[in-house]
């Protein structure tokens, strides 16, 4: 009788523990603010206008994007103008008009998209800018710091190229689009280095276009002139290749340092395997994709703050890889982010 | 010219001089930068003009074949990007990159066949036709690959001889450079098939008239000029160990356009040869590395080199003179 009620003693406690535990759970199930999270974002709609679609970063950056919009629950749309300015200026008047929550924006150059993206705020439209500034600012800017870049190029060949054991003080940059923010934004950067160590020699500052055959005659022609050259400096790894392939055909890879940065697209870890490039300054375009969609959520969770109210800069990360460290999370697939 | 009567032996005398021209600016410019400018003069230096216009030289002499014709091929850059680009894309799927090549040379040919048939048959104006064709051969080419920049794969021993090797000092892009451009003259100066083309491109109307297969020979200019696309595309493969098809964005089908007519080979067809392309080569080549020894901006040798353009088509123009056959017969 007694291990009956004893027994019966021990089910109604383990029941009633049981149903407090419920009650518990019932409560955490709703994690605080993650319902009003979900209704800022669900149905939201996102456009997004590159420079190109074709470049490792761009790609790096929609594959993370897409995922947040998928789980999320807003649309995100890519007008490429695939390098064209002119479809460039269309997709943005085109984007302005659709009236969306947020556009993003890769710009070609500082100018172009200047005054479309005062019209989008001044249309109560928020704009993200990544990667590449325009003159005017606007809610949030996502991307490199580029005089730091400018900065970290100019000052690893002052490294390698200055002091007696240089090989000669000359170095080469290998400019992208004259007009671009990097190229503006990094020219800062490397004159603060060439100011701090005068005896640096710029030889050549000859804009490679982002193409890497352009790269490599600019370097075979300079080489011929310049054959103590001691470094190179680019502004993009799938570029710069044409540059390491001209050294390599001279034979004075280890005489000239090639640096650059990049995307940390694998294709880039390769190249420094292969010794076309000694240095990338890696700017994560995943990361620099995860953040830019932080600054998704942060825009579309305060409909009440009016566009171009508060304005935010966020630098990503910036890794410096050389061959001994061009492996896993600095050397991603596109496989590896989906 | 005074003293001369007949028509024909005054543009022939006005035709060399042209050339004649070019040849000369381009000895002038050489002296002057020669001069002026260090190591300009060296072995090496003239080593890397050859090669950084062996690209621009290949894709010339295929234009300059269809431009003889009397047409013109703006497919050329997106077919060279495209085709290459189709290689390495399947050799990723793991097949032999020497065979990948074979398959991107016949998607090539096929689509030169295409070009050709739209320009010989549906008789649409070659300049449009290879517009849109090009448009779209990237454009399919861009929905692909997904990527601009495709890489071939590392240590394909023959891809690397082609992008350092080097015969008795000469480096190999030059070589095949100076291979397409010999046979391209020897076909069009000593070839049945060459002399046709000539009377095709001097009088289309006049040569299906007599008798001559307009039609095919056209298809078959076209044919070619893609295949010499695709060559030079081998060759950019193998000096930078990959193919960027945004080129097909950049000026370079217009600066194979400039060496065509710079050179002397008049965009009314019939006249000019391989001599002509060699000669407008040299010229850019001898003015890019002068420039970029200088270091002049991007956009000021834009400039210059359009600037120079327009002289040649204002030259053209002169010498060349349109005149009622030539403008009824479909003149681009």
């Amino acid at each position: 009788m007694k291990i009956f009620k004893n027994c019966l003693l021990a089910g109604l406690t383990a029941l009633a523990l049981l149903g407090a535990a419920n009650a518990t759970i019932a409560q955490e199930t709703d994690q605080v603010g993650r319902a009003p999270y979900l209704e800022s974002l669900k149905g939201k709609k996102v456009i997004f206008v590159p420079i190109s679609q074709g470049m490792d970063l761009n790609q790096a950056w929609v594959m993370v994007w897409q995922r947040h919009a998928a789980r999320y629950g807003f649309s995100l749309e890519v007008r490429d103008p695939n390098g064209d300015t002119n479809a460039g200026i269309r997709a943005m008047q085109g984007a302005i008009a659709e009236k969306p929550d947020l556009i993003i924006v890769q710009n070609p150059d500082v100018q172009t998209y200047a005054r479309l993206l005062k019209q989008a705020q001044a249309a109560g439209i928020k704009v993200l800018q990544v990667n590449m500034q325009s003159a005017t600012q606007t809610d949030s800017y996502v991307g490199n710091d580029w005089i730091e870049m400018g900065r970290l190029e100019m000052g690893e060949l002052a490294k390698h190229c200055t002091g007696p054991k240089a090989v000669s003080h000359k170095v080469v940059w290998l400019a992208g689009v004259q007009t671009g923010a990097a190229n503006i934004y990094m020219r800062t950067g490397i004159d603060e280095v060439l100011k701090a160590n005068p005896e640096l020699q710029l030889v050549s500052d000859q804009p490679a276009d982002y193409i890497s055959e352009k790269a490599r005659q600019i370097t075979e022609t300079v080489l011929q002139q310049h054959p103590d050259l001691c470094g190179i400096m680019g502004i993009w790894d799938n570029a710069e290749v044409g540059a390491g392939a001209a050294v390599v055909a001279a034979g004075k890879q280890d005489q000239v340092t090639i640096v650059t940065n990049g995307a940390g697209a694998a294709t880039g870890c390769e190249s420094i395997k292969n010794g076309l490039l000694d240095v990338i300054f890696n700017f994560n375009a995943p990361i620099q994709g995860e953040i830019a969609a932080q600054q998704i959520s942060e825009l579309l969770q305060h409909p009440e703050r009016k566009a171009g109210s508060e304005k935010t800069i966020f630098f990503g990360p910036i890794t410096r890889v050389d061959k001994t460290n061009a492996t896993g999370r600095n050397c991603w697939k596109p496989e590896d982010i989906k | 010219m005074p003293g001369s009567g007949k028509a024909d032996d005054r543009r022939l005398g006005f035709k060399a001089s042209q050339e004649v021209v070019v040849v000369a600016i381009s000895v002038v410019l050489f002296v002057v930068f020669s001069a002026t400018l260090n190591n300009f003069l060296s072995q090496g230096n003239i080593i890397a003009i050859l090669k950084n216009v062996s690209i621009l030289g290949t894709l010339a002499v295929g234009m300059g074949f269809v431009v003889v014709g009397r047409g013109i091929d703006l497919t050329m850059v997106a077919v060279m990007v495209v085709g290459v680009a189709f290689s390495i894309w399947i050799s990723t799927w793991g097949v032999d990159f020497t065979l990948a090549v074979v398959c991107g040379a016949i998607l090539v040919a096929l689509i030169g066949l295409f070009t050709g048939v739209m320009v010989a048959i549906a008789e649409v104006p070659p300049i449009f036709a290879t517009l849109a064709i090009a448009s779209s051969v990237y454009g399919s080419g861009r929905i692909v690959f997904a990527s601009d920049v495709l890489y071939a794969p590392p240590n394909i021993a023959w891809l690397k001889f082609v992008g350092n090797g080097s015969v008795l000092g000469i480096p190999m892009s030059v070589v095949i450079f100076g291979a397409v451009a010999a046979l391209m003259g020897l076909f069009l100066r000593k070839t049945r098939f060459g002399r046709l083309v000539y009377a095709t491109g001097d009088n289309p109307n006049a040569a299906r008239t007599t008798g001559l297969p307009t039609r095919p020979i056209i298809v078959t200019q076209y044919v070619i000029s893609a295949l010499i696309a695709f060559t030079a595309g081998i060759i950019m493969t193998g000096l930078v160990t990959g193919i960027d098809t945004r080129l097909y964005n950049s000026s370079l089908i217009y600066d194979v356009l400039l060496v065509v007519v710079l050179g002397g080979i008049g965009l009314s067809g019939g006249q000019g040869g391989v001599r002509n392309v060699i000669a407008g080569t040299i010229l850019v080549g001898i003015l890019t590395n002068g420039m970029t020894i200088l270091n002049f901006s991007y956009t000021s040798q834009n400039l210059i080199k359009s600037v120079i353009l327009l002289g040649a088509l204002a030259i053209d123009a002169i010498i060349n003179p349109r005149d009622e056959q030539t403008s009824q017969s479909g003149d681009i």
